[in-house]
């Protein structure tokens, strides 16, 4: 065990080694001054050479890169050109907000979606399993922005049910008013719902084919028994792979529907310091989705090797 | 079998059972008209070949069809119809009253659950015995199948075990609630023949220990033969002979059952030189066809007459108390199926000049492993496969190499074709070294070796004809013109026994034997010198099984073309080989000529085997070598000599310290033993009054 988390935690460095180089690279390609940007019209030569000594814009890349990168493996990710700020007071509140709701999503959405997913399965060309089969492929069709927007028309414009826009109010946190997290967190469940759903489907599909279903129907158990104990802990073994990429995506790519409610997470911040060109906040921010991707694939396989018990990492 | 068990109503009475299964692509018939009845305390044998409705039956006892089969006649268990039976009324039936043992126990039992508690649940279900009741019944399940360490056993997750020890968790799971009825199915095929022995002799202690009635399917009818009381032959969904054992194999009534027998290579240690092979042409009457008015197996059968395809024979009794559904079964002899003659020998067996040489070749898997990644002190070395193998093969001739599972058959038929490069030891063909890796061979080098795999269907490609992959060989490894190309194609698919028009099927539309016979027309088509067959016949019919050998044969003796032939089956092996292998944890037992190798068994481990091997004949003498466990997956080199963990026949701590010496056999000077007892001191361990065998104490690994 000790020999795989060794090797697993040496990949992801390397991994975001390469992620952060990558990151620097694309920042440096990207058009227009950052210099330019922030002075605007009041952007004069001798202004615009003292602001680019300021940021240490002046100085070659590779330089930047690795002073850059000693930073942020001490922990110091440098100040934002917006805000004028340190980034490690600005992105800890804004990663709790996304996690929030994130895991409010998870909460919700996987139990209910591996739920029908099992009840289509086990009855594969009922009415019930054409009925769930087709919400999921709606769910994976249609994009957030338009399930986002239809549920702010239905829920907060027509029904009055929830507010329309889910931003938090200075000083105050999520659980404040926990009711502005329920229409992204159902929007997101409209994609995750679809991927998890018919991954199990067709895993319970596959697992009720298998000889020791069989074996368990035939030593006379219940169905229930028999779905609970010997299919799904089978079944769940390839759902926790997607439910952890999914992961990974949903705090990172939550631009659009944290821009359709207005929630202040990192997808929003991200948004914005492309809008703003703020380079290392855009790096920061990168660099830290891709490390929740990595961990979460991460814990994924620790799950994975806890319920297979053929797997065991020596 | 005791007379009174006999008397009484019946356990399970199947009468005239049908199956029929409704798919888009038409009725499929797999239980046309089958009946037979099993008593408390009996075990009924149930045979055929595969898609005669064997298994469907048995599941069909268990209330388990798909919904989409219909079934018709009657199916009584106690005198109440299963196929009429409720939800409710079938789970409180299986797995308490009647019980299943499958076919393959590795995929049978759930992979994330303990063994233990996969049996405690079926306690507490029927039962309802609380926990602390459950495990300790379970235990006493496991010592009564026998297993080792029965209390650990239980802790331990499916993958954890070896195959024997699946099956008797399998076992152990359906004895649990005491069943009336015990439905086996195929219960030791896939397993090795040493396992296959114990496990036969499981079942044979359970038949006077439990008083259930057993229903046993399996194919093979050297397990019928050594477990049953009474057999039904099953054939194209019908019965077709039941009789009690010893009638069945001594005096059959219908001509199916009597070609069955004579396509199983005679018995071993039977005298004087090996018979030819019968086999039954065409194949099973498929069960897409709809009824007819006619004996089903008319067109496969030697003495067939007008009147078998104008009525459908109905079951009758015969003189020997048997039932058979053929009309003239008073003519059924063993031996219509073609007299016992001798099978031709094929070239001179002394002095063939060598074709194929191995000179102590070895196969490591993997690499060292370290403790860290890329870092720290080597800590596991790899697997070896393969140690130091010897071995010739003259032309003309073939060698047998026969062992368990995981004793490096396979490996070595790779290493010698070059599919897998060898780690030392060199190959050599008509003397001159070969590449070890079959891409670095010449193009006459790579003609000169074929092989052909155990699975044909993987190894053709499913959207092509077959005739692509014969005129592939033929292109590549000959020198003809498309035209002579195409012609020499249907001469090769006549000389594997079928019409030129099967060259534009599909391998899908082919049964398993055609295709393995496409498959040895593409490994004769480049004029192999050398052809490598691993397990070829393995997943065959016997009756296609003897077809295939016959074929073999009769390609050996026109082309004068040398075989390597790997088997588990050692009445097989022996029927082929003119010379034996005996591998073991990649190790040479013993080898030499067949005669000598296998009369008088000069090696423990070849008793061993020999032992193990099931023999189609009621009356065969029980033997008594058993082999526990399986063979060692080998990490470090041998300090003493490689069979000592397992051997039944140990002398002493030389045979831990010291590698065992190479000795020349009694018959032949060309028969090498590597054995630290002397052959004639082995020769009088064998004596019937000597010390009987321990194998169990014998590690079990």
């Amino acid at each position: 065990m000790l020999r795989f988390l060794i090797a697993r935690l040496s990949t992801i460095g390397v991994t975001l080694l390469v992620v952060s180089g990558a990151i620097f690279v694309v920042t440096e390609i990207l058009p227009g001054d950052v210099a330019q940007m922030m002075l605007k019209k009041e952007a004069t030569e001798e202004r615009l050479a003292a602001l680019r000594a300021e940021l240490n814009l002046d100085r070659p890349a590779h330089v930047r890169y690795l002073s850059w990168i000693g930073g942020v493996v001490r922990g110091d990710f440098g100040d934002s050109y917006v805000q004028k700020r340190p980034i490690s007071e600005i992105v800890p509140r804004r990663i709790a907000h996304s996690l929030v709701l994130a895991l409010f999503a998870l909460v919700l959405g996987v139990p209910v979606a591996v739920a029908a997913g099992v009840w289509a399965g086990v009855r594969p060309d009922t009415l019930w399993d054409r009925v769930v089969s087709t919400v999921g492929l709606v769910g994976i069709s249609l994009p957030e922005f338009v399930t986002g927007v239809m549920l702010m028309l239905v829920l907060a414009s027509t029904l009055h049910w929830l507010p329309p826009s889910s931003h938090i109010l200075a000083g105050t946190t999520p659980w404040t008013r926990p009711e502005i997290l329920v229409m992204p967190a159902l929007t997101l469940m409209g994609v995750l719902f679809a991927y998890i759903m018919r991954m199990t489907r067709a895993n319970v599909m596959e697992v009720m084919q298998t000889p020791y279903v069989r074996t368990a129907v035939l030593k006379g158990l219940p169905m229930r028994r028999v779905i609970l104990r010997h299919v799904l802990p089978n079944a769940m073994l390839p759902t926790i792979t997607i439910i952890a990429t999914n992961f990974g995506w949903m705090l990172g790519g939550l631009i659009i529907v944290e821009n359709v409610f207005s929630y202040p997470g990192l997808g929003q911040l991200l948004l914005r310091s492309i809008q703003t060109r703020d380079v290392p906040l855009l790096e920061a921010l990168s660099l830290l989705i891709a490390a929740t991707y990595a961990f979460s694939n991460l814990v994924a396989d620790l799950a994975y090797t806890a319920l297979n018990p053929r797997i065991r990492y020596a | 079998m005791s007379q009174h068990a006999l008397d009484g109503a019946p356990l399970l009475e199947v009468k005239d059972l049908a199956v029929a299964f409704h798919t888009p692509r038409g009725t499929f018939r797999a239980i046309r008209n089958a009946s037979l009845t099993v008593h408390r305390g009996e075990l009924v044998g149930l045979v055929g070949e595969s898609g005669c409705g064997k298994s469907t039956l048995a599941f069909a006892v268990m209330g388990y069809l798909p919904d989409t089969a219909d079934v018709g006649g009657s199916l009584r268990f106690e005198g109440n119809e299963i196929s009429k039976m409720s939800d409710a009324e079938l789970c409180e039936l299986r797995g308490n009253r009647i019980a299943m043992v499958y076919q393959d126990p590795a995929t049978s039992l759930t992979p994330t659950m303990r063994v233990g508690a996969q049996i405690q649940e079926v306690l507490r279900e029927h039962l309802r015995m609380d926990a602390e009741r459950a495990r300790e019944r379970t235990v006493e399940l496991f010592e009564s199948v026998r297993l080792a360490d029965p209390a650990a056993v239980g802790m331990r997750f499916p993958h954890e075990l070896s195959g024997g020890q699946q099956q008797r968790v399998v076992i152990a799971m359906a004895l649990a609630c005491d069943p009336d009825l015990l439905i086996m199915d195929e219960p030791t095929t896939g397993l090795d023949v040493t396992t296959e022995a114990t496990i036969l002799d499981l079942v044979a202690d359970l038949k006077t220990r439990v008083n259930a009635g057993i229903l046993y399917v399996s194919h093979n009818l050297g397990v019928i033969a050594r477990v049953a009381d009474r057999v039904s032959v099953m054939y194209a969904g019908q019965t077709i002979e039941e009789a009690d054992v010893r009638d069945l194999f001594k005096n059959p009534r219908h001509p199916y059952t009597a070609g069955l027998l004579s396509c199983v290579p005679k018995p071993l240690g039977a005298s004087g030189a090996v018979t030819k092979l019968s086999a039954i042409p065409g194949s099973v009457y498929p069960a897409g066809e709809g009824d007819v008015e006619a004996c089903l197996f008319a067109d496969r059968c030697p003495s067939v007459q007008d009147a078998c395809r104008e009525q459908a024979p109905p079951m009758a009794l015969t003189d020997v108390g048997s039932s058979s559904r053929c009309l003239f079964w008073a003519g059924v002899r063993p031996g219509m199926w073609g007299a016992d003659e001798e099978r031709e020998e094929a070239l001179p067996t002394n002095g063939a000049e060598p074709v194929l040489t191995a000179k102590s070749i070895r196969r490591f898997y993997g690499s060292w492993k370290r403790k860290y990644l890329f870092f720290g002190p080597r800590v596991q070395p790899p697997v070896r496969a393969v140690t130091d193998v010897d071995f010739t093969v003259g032309r003309g001739r073939t060698l047998g190499i026969v062992g368990e599972s995981g004793s490096g058959k396979t490996t070595v038929a790779r290493a010698v074709v070059g599919l897998v490069p060898l780690t030392g030891g060199e190959n050599q063909l008509h003397g001159e070294a070969l590449a070890r890796n079959v891409d670095d061979r010449t193009r006459g080098q790579q003609a000169a070796m074929r092989m052909v795999f155990q699975n044909p269907t993987a190894s053709l490609n499913p959207k092509m004809p077959v005739r692509h992959a014969i005129l592939r060989s033929l292109k590549k490894f000959t020198s003809l013109n498309s035209r002579e190309r195409r012609e020499r194609a249907v001469e090769l698919m006549e000389a594997v026994g079928l019409s030129a028009d099967y060259l534009s099927r599909r391998p899908g539309e082919l049964s398993g034997g055609q295709q393995q016979r496409v498959a040895l027309a593409g490994a004769f088509a480049g004029s192999a010198d050398v052809i490598v067959a691993d397990e070829a016949v393995s997943a065959l019919d016997v009756s296609v099984q003897a077809q295939v050998l016959n074929l073999l044969k009769a390609h050996q003796r026109e082309e004068g073309v040398s075989y390597i032939f790997i088997s588990h089956d050692l009445a097989v092996v022996r029927y082929v080989s003119d010379d034996i292998l005996v591998l073991y944890a990649g190790h040479v037992a013993e080898c030499g000529p067949a005669d000598s190798v296998l009369a008088a068994p000069s090696h423990p481990y070849t008793e061993a085997l020999l032992s193990a091997a099931p023999v189609p004949d009621p009356d065969a003498e029980p033997t008594r070598i058993r082999l526990e466990g399986a063979v060692p997956t080998l990490r470090e080199a041998f300090k003493g000599c490689f069979f000592a963990g397992r051997c039944p026949r140990k002398i002493g701590s030389v045979c831990d310290e010291k590698p065992p010496p190479a000795r020349t056999g009694p018959g032949s000077a060309e028969h090498v033993i590597y054995c630290h007892i002397p052959v004639d001191e082995l020769a009088e361990m064998q004596q019937p009054g000597a010390d009987p065998v321990d194998a169990t104490s014998a590690s079990s690994r």
